[in-house]
């Protein structure tokens, strides 16, 4: 997978591309919205992240041009702005996300690998999930970890799924609450945590192997030891 | 430069449009009496030539017709005060002359100079029988009223003619005062016009250079407040409302942007100091704690920063707000569910009695962060084991969501004050702009958000939204 940062701030840009080097990507660099375009139109990315402040042209326009001119790679914009432009938000729709800064590494690769499939159409709708011995039943909403059905809340049930389906990736309480409970909201008190506490107690019940991590200071992890 | 005033320019436009009327006008009074005196003229030139045919027609063809003639015309011509100028020549002068048709007589002829040029002046313009006609004869300056008589039976015309000299001359003085006095009404116009526009607009120029002043130095500064209520007076108080406001806001930004200093000095300072000791220590196991404690507080440190721009922007009306309609009840119990695991966690005991069907006209996103905002003060400032009660009724045209504990409701020392940023009770951990928050975006949506405590000791926070689309169950 080859990726395009456009991004004028060069810490940004030199920590962007250490981070999506070492998760495995290919990443080029530009840091204007003039050589962006040109490498953009060169056609070999499968997904570009823009900045939306660009020196010498808006991000959004920069884009525009992209699309004008036959580029189809999906966009993942990084906007400094906390109220996101309604223009932005449009971009949803076609296919594109947004993040805002500062982000956490673990969205901004969550959002990148998302991105990355909608674009390579390769169903999502599996009814089964599993990671170690835990077993997730997507069509009768039942979970088990071996023999072991789990007494689950509903609330609890789509938690458990989303950290399965992320198992072996960090994700943060914002993803958390954007994907479990479709909030963007930043709470200054540990609601989250309290749900993964409850949550951790049925699945990780006294004497069995723990599968819910705390990563301190980033957020929560589902794996094996 | 002069000629770049606004004073100069109007006075400049307002004395030409002064000018061109009176002008016109006086084109107007001129012409009237240039044709009154020309009709007198002729009424005079028409009945004299009357006289004259009818003394010509009456006076039998002998040797005395001549002199008898001759001397009515001579009286006719002293009729007018005669004038003569430097060379003698008479000025203000009237002729007579009269033609006898078909005899070798000749013509008699009263009048001054030689009658040559007077004759073929007449004989070369076709003059109508009975009405003057102006004629230009040669050798004299002026035209010649003339009117011509046929004396009947006699084969006799006879002229009469009057120079235009005198007519002219009324004229011409008319004009020459007319421009003298013009001239000067326009000259004094000018200069009214000019100092009067001077005056008003220095007062402009006073509240441009004390505006100026102002911007440079000193906010407190206003304009001299002036008693009239004229369109300079209302400029000048207009610009001291502005600058009220602006000062305001100066103030208000600065004791932000003091608080926000101060708030974040502790935790980056706490910040910092964990850093460094990760850094400084013996590599062991704890570091990986420290880092993520850094983390931590620099999430809460982005928060805070986030909440202060967002308060800052509904406070300064910037909220765009994307209404739609939306379920009160829904999105209530939707964060009732999500907090509920951490109000457990304090045993604090949650009961919630929402109307079902309660629909306003709001921004969803915001009305969550509402509730949300509202869920986080009550978990950040009530003791453990307390009743929160969340209720939610339809009143008439309105919406009114009830957030009430029995804690120990808000301290004294904020009493009225708490929907103001940074205001918090002492022994508050949070950072006073939850509430703040609420009550900006309450307010953006054309509501209100009250705060009382319960006689029974305890909290109560009421907010009141217009229903826009209320929808009766």
């Amino acid at each position: 997978m080859r990726l395009l940062i456009v991004e004028d701030d060069a810490a940004i840009r030199g920590f962007l591309e250490r981070a999506l080097s070492e998760a495995g990507y290919q990443v080029d660099t530009a840091n204007d919205a003039k050589s962006g375009e040109l490498k953009a139109l060169e056609g070999i990315h499968d997904a570009l992240i823009i900045d939306l402040g660009l020196p010498d042209m808006d991000g959004l326009n920069l884009i525009a041009r992209c699309r004008a001119q036959g580029s189809s790679a999906p966009v993942l914009i990084l906007s400094a702005r906390r109220s996101v432009d309604e223009r932005v938000k449009g971009l949803e729709q076609g296919g594109d996300d947004y993040l805002t800064k500062p982000f956490a590494l673990a969205e901004l690769l969550a959002r990148l690998r998302n991105l990355l499939r909608r674009s390579s159409p390769t169903p999502n709708d599996a009814v089964r999930l599993e990671a170690a011995d835990l077993q997730l039943d997507l069509v009768r909403h039942e979970a088990r970890r071996g023999d072991h059905l789990l007494q689950l809340t509903p609330q609890e049930f789509s938690l458990l799924e989303y950290l399965c389906r992320n198992a072996g990736r960090v994700v943060t309480r914002s993803m958390i609450l954007d994907h479990v409970w479709c909030m963007r909201i930043d709470p200054a008190t540990n609601i989250v945590d309290v749900h993964i506490y409850r949550l951790r107690s049925k699945v990780d019940a006294l004497g069995r192997t723990p599968l819910i991590h705390t990563i301190r200071g980033v957020g929560y992890m589902l794996k094996r030891a | 430069m002069i000629r770049t005033t606004a004073a100069w320019r109007i006075s400049v436009w307002t004395t030409l449009a002064f000018a061109l009327g009176t002008g016109l006008a006086f084109a107007i009074v001129y012409l009237l009496v240039a044709q009154t005196i020309r009709e007198r003229s002729d009424a005079w030139l028409s009945g004299e030539a009357d006289v004259l045919a009818q003394v010509s027609a009456d006076t039998p063809k002998d040797n005395l017709y001549s002199r008898i003639v001759g001397e009515v015309a001579e009286l006719a011509t002293r009729e007018l005060p005669d004038e003569r100028n430097s060379q003698g020549q008479r000025l203000n002068s009237v002729f007579f002359l009269a033609e006898h048709l078909g005899e070798n007589e000749s013509p008699l002829w009263v009048g001054p100079g030689e009658k040559v040029a007077f004759r073929n002046a007449i004989q070369g313009a076709n003059l109508g029988r009975g009405t003057p006609q102006s004629i230009r004869v040669e050798g004299w300056p002026t035209s010649f009223r003339v009117v011509e008589r046929h004396v009947d039976g006699r084969g006799t015309n006879i002229y009469l003619g009057l120079s235009n000299r005198g007519d002219l001359q009324v004229l011409h003085n008319l004009t020459r005062r007319f421009l003298l006095l013009w001239g000067g009404t326009v000259l004094l116009g000018f200069l009214i016009a000019y100092l009067s526009a001077r005056r008003t607009l220095l007062r402009v120029e006073q509240i441009t250079e004390t505006v100026a002043r102002i911007g440079s130095e000193d906010l407190g500064e206003r304009l001299a407040a002036s008693v009239g209520r004229d369109e300079i007076s209302r400029l000048a108080q207009t610009f001291n409302l502005m600058l009220d406001r602006i000062q305001s806001s100066v103030n208000q930004l600065r004791s932000v942007t003091d608080a926000v200093a101060h708030d974040l000095k502790s935790p980056v300072t706490s910040i910092r100091g964990g850093l460094e000791s990760a850094l400084c220590n013996e590599p062991n196991e704890n570091w990986r704690d420290s880092v993520g404690e850094a983390i931590e507080g620099l999430d809460r440190l982005l928060n805070q920063l986030n909440t202060t721009l967002d308060l800052a922007e509904a406070e300064a009306g910037a909220l765009r707000l994307d209404r739609s309609p939306i379920d009160l009840a829904g999105v209530a119990q939707q964060l009732i569910d999500l907090y509920q695991p951490a109000m457990d966690e304090r045993h604090h005991e949650l009961t919630a009695d929402l109307e079902d069907h309660v629909v306003v006209s709001a921004d969803l996103s915001l009305f969550r962060r509402v509730v949300s905002n509202l869920l986080e003060n009550e978990l950040a400032h009530l003791p453990p084991k307390c009743r929160i009660q969340i209720r939610l009724r339809s009143q008439q045209g309105s919406a009114a969501l009830v957030i009430e504990d029995n804690g120990p409701g808000f301290p004294p020392e904020i009493a009225g004050r708490a929907f103001e940023r940074f205001v918090k009770g002492q022994h508050s951990p949070g950072h006073g702009l939850g509430l703040a928050f609420v009550d900006a975006v309450v307010k953006a949506h054309g509501g209100a958000v009250q705060i009382s405590d319960r006689p029974a000791g305890g909290a109560v926070i009421t907010l009141t939204l217009p229903a826009g689309v209320l929808q009766p169950a």
